[in-house]
């Protein structure tokens, strides 16, 4: 897995129920902190179980 | 992990590490994984679920914010729990991962427990927000049952008495409290109005001494009882709009989220304005509304977001697809969406460049 293949990463569950939230922590880290959060989210994509969920199709609005 | 493939690729959902990923296809096939019919076409050959949905569970409520988006009060109306079944059997259907219970005040629900196994046997995950008034052992006991509970908190006494109009500090500090004991991962939910703005380090402080692991920043929106002229006079001064950057680089030993009527805000930021490939790869966007969020009410109707009730779909896609300037040639402009349509339909009456962005106001 290469950091160009990330497209988003969004971190944690967030709980509010009127706007949805980003983390925005990861900002202001350093380059180093912001590629060891990468890797272990490398590590973990890895190493869980995989479920493939196949959504039916969406109304176009 | 949870993969639902996109025609760019997929989102991954972990669990153990909570997070979100979207890999594209190659990134995907390293996994050792394939799209399949998903990526059989070139171009999306349908419309992709949203990754959250905001559910009402309810709309009592005795608190009485003035500021509450919902308008809700303590005859607010309750769908029944079957309703809300039905709800989550369709976002399971679409593939959508998170499912945030509000309201009015969904702790009033006894059900809600309830609610929370049902929509983790489907295999979303549910949060909740709470006031977190009248919480006893009953009721905690339900809210463990959620990944994350977010407490309402705007601050130690005055600070939240100015945004909600009544002293529900103390209510929301036990709350905190008793849900960190317990062990459930606790938020708190802090809007920034004019008055709690320059309180923020003393309120966050507070909130991580309580037992709080992550501040979620709302911005303060002209919805429900918010829609008056006393809304002009608690948003955020342009000053202080200006200061958002800086005071969140500030912040530091709790996991700080802002919302996305907060993204616009950041255009006055330098250093921010000039990364928003940065800003993208953490995820942080502003108005998802329609996208990656949307809603329902508590007659289970479909709502972009929950501030946004009646607004002309059409008109909001053409909008954020051409927007005009000072948008047009804003940095942010892919990740900030042109703002809030809520508080820009609010102030002008239609869709129009958020109003309160620092680099609109100064244009």
């Amino acid at each position: 897995m290469k950091k160009e293949n990330v497209r988003v990463i969004r971190l944690g569950h967030g709980a509010n129920c009127s706007s949805i939230g980003s983390v925005i922590d990861t900002l202001f880290v350093t380059a180093a902190v912001g590629g060891a959060i990468f890797a272990a989210l490398c590590a973990a994509m890895q190493d869980e179980p995989v479920r493939v969920i196949e959504p039916e199709e969406e109304d176009e609005e | 992990m949870i993969v639902r493939y996109e025609h760019w690729g997929a989102w991954v959902k972990l669990e153990r590490t909570p997070a979100l990923v979207a890999l594209d296809r190659d990134g995907v096939r390293a996994l050792g994984l394939d799209g399949g019919r998903a990526w059989d076409d070139v171009a999306p050959v349908r419309k992709s679920a949203p990754l959250e949905v905001h559910v009402a569970v309810t709309q009592r409520c005795a608190a009485g914010c003035e500021g509450c988006y919902l308008d809700a009060t303590p005859d607010g109306a309750e769908p029944p729990r079957a309703q809300l079944e039905r709800t989550l059997d369709d976002l399971a259907r679409r593939g959508v991962f998170t499912v945030a219970f509000g309201g009015g005040e969904p702790t009033l629900r006894d059900d809600l427990g309830d609610l929370a196994d049902y929509a983790r046997a489907r295999g979303l995950t549910p949060v909740v927000t709470t006031s977190g008034l009248g919480l006893g052992p009953a009721k905690l006991a339900r809210l463990e049952r959620f990944a994350q509970v977010n407490v309402s908190y705007d601050g130690p006494a005055e600070a939240y008495e100015a945004v909600r109009g009544f002293d529900g500090a103390s209510a929301a500090e036990r709350a905190i409290e008793a849900l960190a004991a317990r062990g459930v991962n606790v938020g708190v939910n802090v809007v920034l109005t004019r008055a709690t703005f320059d309180r923020l380090h003393a309120t966050l402080a507070r909130a991580r001494a309580l037992g709080a692991c992550e501040a979620q920043l709302l911005r303060y929106k002209p919805a429900g009882r918010a829609v008056s002229l006393d809304y002009r006079a608690k948003r955020l001064t342009l000053e202080q709009a200006k200061r958002l950057g800086p005071l969140l680089r500030e912040i530091v030993g709790l996991r700080v989220r802002i919302d996305c009527a907060l993204v616009p805000f950041l255009s006055a930021d330098p250093d921010l304005a000039a990364r928003p490939e940065d800003l993208a790869q953490w995820g942080i966007f502003g108005c998802e509304a329609g996208a990656a969020l949307s809603a329902t009410t508590v007659d289970g109707a479909p709502l972009p977001c929950s501030f946004a009730r009646g607004l002309d779909a059409a008109s909001f896609g053409a909008f954020v697809a051409h927007p005009p300037e000072p948008c047009a040639s804003c940095t942010l402009r892919p990740v900030c969406r042109g703002g809030c349509k809520v508080v820009a339909q609010h102030l002008t009456g239609t869709f129009v460049p958020d109003p309160e962005c620092p680099r609109v106001r100064g244009a």
